[in-house]
């Protein structure tokens, strides 16, 4: 058979490092076969072809040293950032918890949108329960280094195009070549500035009027941080030809510059061309959970579920949504669908497990939550499930037990501060103060983020009298928890101390 | 406050004359012909350390901190830390900011500047006792009582210091000379709360009904008032008093909660669900107020709504074995006898005292057909104590 036929076909059959493997042979006979280079280029890239659509991974030095968001102060509602405790709709915090940025619990954890955008360096680098921090330092470190060196583990013989040798002109003249070597430099060399080049010539080549080179720039742009000049390169690109993609990178531009009214106008403006994408969709609904309108974001995911009934991401935000709405035999169907779905891990056994307990289904909750433990993957996982448990034999009565559950959430995870809080409050019940109070102030150290510790700090210092440290308390849990009654009315009083004379 | 505007008025040319003398000497004081029309006598002729006490006095008073600390910075710097107004002043800011120890030792300066300001001795027992520190905060009210008896606001702490120390005798005593010198309504409400303390709601209801006589226009007290005597059973009265704590404020949360429940006694469930609809408003995480709704539309007969809402207070306070035992009434009432069974043993666990709760739960095991073996033994347990 001909080496190149056979070649083609493992490509189409997506066997690529066989594909690989042929042309070379055909290269080391003949190096000046195009043909097999072209092929060899193109089932190099799709090795590790990433879809740049998705969310990426945001870094600490993106976090923190972000100075492409226009305002420091944004107006309300129009900043992703939103200062912790501005739960504008939807639940409070007393009903639903938060995670570390302030902002509701999401029913599905997703990179970029779960940490918020920290205040301070201490906020960015600290991490709700655990002890290490779960940003990466920079998201280049992330997974494009990753495959930046990988590509040199495959080539034994040298690398397969030196980047730094090759005449970007004379490439960028044939459309069809120059395509494919820049998608080989950017996802498998990872070049971005050599690609960033070669996408100049080429669009310069064509008198630009490609659209699809424009997005290219705007991805190279994107990638090395100039948002700005992405912005443009899309918004240009827009204007020859519209794809969802372009949609989707212009809202990904907009998060980053912290517009997120901007980014939906232009997912809503996609949604018109391309009616009921569901991609188009879910990034909506995720600016909506973004900006605390937990409302709109369930009615967005709803649409998505209609469209396809196998989005795990839907499925399971709408059913955190019923489950901190009072409605856990809805959510309970939700969570039901997500297991035939495939999802099969600890996290969905112990929401499982809850709903079916808040439903009153006893026999259920317990062999969800038992299951649940059995398939926790690592400690934190082992904390979150007993820190649970915790909560369900507190509902059933039994105190002590839910004592030795709290407990074994610490004993797995020694900084869950849920857990810290709830035991407090069990020993302050049991008249033990001062173990309490440690408790109380080991949770409000680890996590900040939670009003409770500090409010039964506050409440506890007040009842032995110490008002300066009750003070001080209240002051914080109000800081995270600006509407809440009980921090307000201690306020009020511990002021009253404070001004007399 | 008298004592702040006395100190603040020194500055005042009235006392100047006595200083003349010294101060003539000095030539660079001018500074404060700005505030002041210049005739005839100069003004350098005020004491030097109390010279801008006025307008330390007129910036603390408009809460203008920031002013205030710098002017006080410059007149410690002026006098070398000797101006007893100026180290005071800033004494009660920094308290108002929070920072109590730092006060505490302003104070302190204060006083080893002046021992014989009571102010000043009251300020520091006062900074104790924010502390925490009781025992010396009423050591340092005795020091101020002796340099000035018959205050009420010295007695008044002290009775507060006694009460943290749990001397209940001393501070019913303090307290009570307190309010024969000057019927303040917050004496009347530590002396009501020792009261409560020691269990004694008769006493607690008088003092109560002794401060709204002098204060009748405080939605607190007469709340409060309304609540004791709700907890004694008079009902009228209390209405009485819960009506007209509604009509100074008509969103104060505990009040319409009280009433509510009272309403809601009398089967007028329409009006009480109204009444909780306002205070739902102020305040949406309130367990009580979320089981009273539950209980209400019980009442009314929607049982899942009720259920809702019990779920949603016991979400909200898990201890409560009150709601709880409500869900199992709720549930029984429903003909669920397994989650009656279930939200009932629950309440058991959480507070075993009770014999009704084991009543209903013999009720929901009987009729859970089980062998009536089980619930005689579960009567048994209620009606040993």
């Amino acid at each position: 058979m001909d080496p190149l036929y056979m070649a083609n076909s493992l490509f189409r059959r997506r066997r690529f490092e066989d594909c690989v493997q042929v042309c070379t042979e055909i290269l080391e006979a003949n190096p000046y076969d195009q043909a097999a280079w072209f092929l060899k280029l193109r089932s190099l890239t799709e090795q590790t072809y990433v879809d740049e659509v998705d969310m990426d991974e945001e870094g600490i030095a993106e976090a923190f040293l972000d100075d492409t968001a226009i305002a420091d102060v944004a107006r309300p509602g129009t900043s992703l950032k939103g200062p912790p405790g501005t739960t504008s709709r939807g639940l409070s915090q007393g009903i639903r918890p938060v995670s570390q940025s302030g902002r509701p619990l999401s029913g599905f954890v997703r990179p970029g949108t779960q940490g918020g955008r920290p205040g301070t360096m201490e906020q960015a680098l600290r991490t709700a329960r655990t002890a290490m921090t779960a940003r990466p330092v920079t998201s280049a470190s992330g997974r494009h280094v990753r495959l930046g060196t990988a590509s040199m583990l495959t080539e034994p013989g040298g690398p397969f195009v030196d980047v730094s040798k090759l005449n970007m002109s004379k490439y960028s003249q044939r459309p069809a070549l120059a395509k494919a070597l820049f998608e080989y430099l950017f996802h498998h060399e990872n070049n971005v500035r050599a690609a960033l080049d070669l996408a100049a010539l080429a669009t310069e080549a064509c008198q630009f009027g490609d659209w699809w080179w424009k997005i290219q720039l705007g991805k190279c742009y994107y990638r090395l941080g100039m948002y700005r000049d992405a912005e443009s390169q899309f918004k240009s690109s827009l204007k020859h030809f519209s794809t969802i993609d372009m949609f989707l990178y212009l809202g990904k531009v907009y998060v980053k510059l912290d517009q997120p009214l901007s980014a939906l106008d232009y997912y809503k403006r996609g949604l018109e061309k391309f009616p009921n994408n569901t991609s188009l969709l879910i990034a909506i609904a995720r600016i909506h959970e973004g900006l605390n309108d937990l409302d709109s974001a369930v009615e967005y995911y709803r649409q998505v579920l209609k469209y396809d009934s196998t989005c795990v991401e839907a499925i399971a935000c709408i059913g955190t949504h019923h489950f901190y709405n009072d409605q856990p035999e809805i959510a309970l169907r939700f969570y039901r669908r997500l297991l035939q779905v495939g999802v099969y891990n600890a996290e969905l056994f112990t929401n499982l497990g809850l709903c079916c307990f808040y439903a009153q289904q006893y026999d259920m909750a317990i062999s969800c939550l038992l299951r649940g433990l059995q398939l926790s993957p690592n400690d934190d996982n082992t904390a979150d499930v007993w820190y649970n448990i915790g909560h369900i034999t507190l509902a059933v009565g039994s105190v002590s037990l839910a004592y030795q559950c709290f407990k074994l959430a610490l004993t797995s995870n020694n900084s869950h501060a849920e857990a810290y809080n709830n035991l407090g409050v069990i020993e302050w019940r049991r008249g033990r103060g001062e173990q309490a109070m440690t408790c109380f102030q080991s949770s409000a150290s680890i996590s900040p983020h939670l009003y409770q510790p500090h409010y039964n700090l506050a409440a506890a210092s007040e009842k032995t009298g110490n008002l300066h440290s009750s003070y001080s308390c209240v002051k914080k849990s109000l800081e995270v928890f600006p509407e809440h009654l009980d921090s307000a009315e201690l306020m009020k009083q511990l002021q009253q101390h404070f001004a007399a004379l | 406050m008298s004592d702040i505007a006395d100190t603040g008025r020194e500055g005042e040319p009235d006392r100047s004359g006595e200083r003349k003398s010294s101060s003539s000497g000095s030539s660079g004081v001018p500074k404060m012909a700005e505030g002041r029309i210049v005739r005839g006598t100069r003004p350098h002729d005020i004491a030097v350390h109390e010279r801008k006490n006025w307008l330390i006095h007129l910036h603390y008073i408009r809460k203008d901190f920031e002013t205030c600390k710098v002017l006080i910075g410059e007149m410690l710097q002026e006098t070398e830390g000797m101006c007893e107004y100026a180290i005071y002043v800033l004494g009660l800011i920094k308290r108002q900011e929070g920072e109590i120890s730092d006060s505490l030792e302003l104070f302190q300066r204060a006083v080893t500047l002046n021992p014989n300001s009571s102010a000043a001795v009251k300020q520091v027992a006062r900074s104790l006792f924010l502390l925490g520190r009781h025992k010396s905060a009423l050591e340092a009210y005795n020091e101020a009582l002796s340099l000035s008896p018959q205050e009420w606001e010295i007695l008044h702490n002290m009775g507060v210091c006694c009460i943290y120390l749990k001397d209940y005798d001393q501070a019913v005593e303090r307290l009570s000379e307190a309010v024969s010198l000057s019927p303040q309504s917050q004496s009347y409400v530590q002396l009501g709360r020792v009261h409560l303390l020691r269990g004694d709601l008769h006493k607690a209801t008088e003092v109560y009904k002794t401060a709204v006589d002098h204060n009748p226009d405080s939605p607190e007290l007469l709340t409060t008032l309304g609540l004791l005597y709700m907890e004694l059973g008079e009902t009228k009265k209390a209405f009485e008093a819960l009506g007209s704590a509604l009509t100074f404020d008509p969103s104060n949360a505990r009040a319409i909660l009280a009433a509510g429940a009272m309403i809601q006694d009398h089967g007028d469930y329409d009006v009480a669900l109204s009444k909780y609809r306002v205070a739902a408003a102020v305040s949406p995480e309130s367990p009580q107020l979320w089981n009273n709704i539950g209980m209400c539309l019980y009442g009314k007969g929607k049982h899942v709504a009720a259920i809702s809402c019990l779920k949603r207070a016991t979400y909200l306070a898990p201890f409560e074995w009150k709601i709880l035992y409500n869900l199992g009434l709720v549930h029984l009432s429903l003909h669920h006898f397994a989650s009656a069974y279930h939200f009932l043993r629950a309440a058991v666990g959480l507070y075993p005292q009770s014999g009704q709760l084991f009543m209903l739960l013999a009720v929901a095991l009987a009729h859970w057909r089980m062998t009536m073996r089980i619930p005689c033994k579960v009567i048994r347990t209620a009606l040993t104590p």
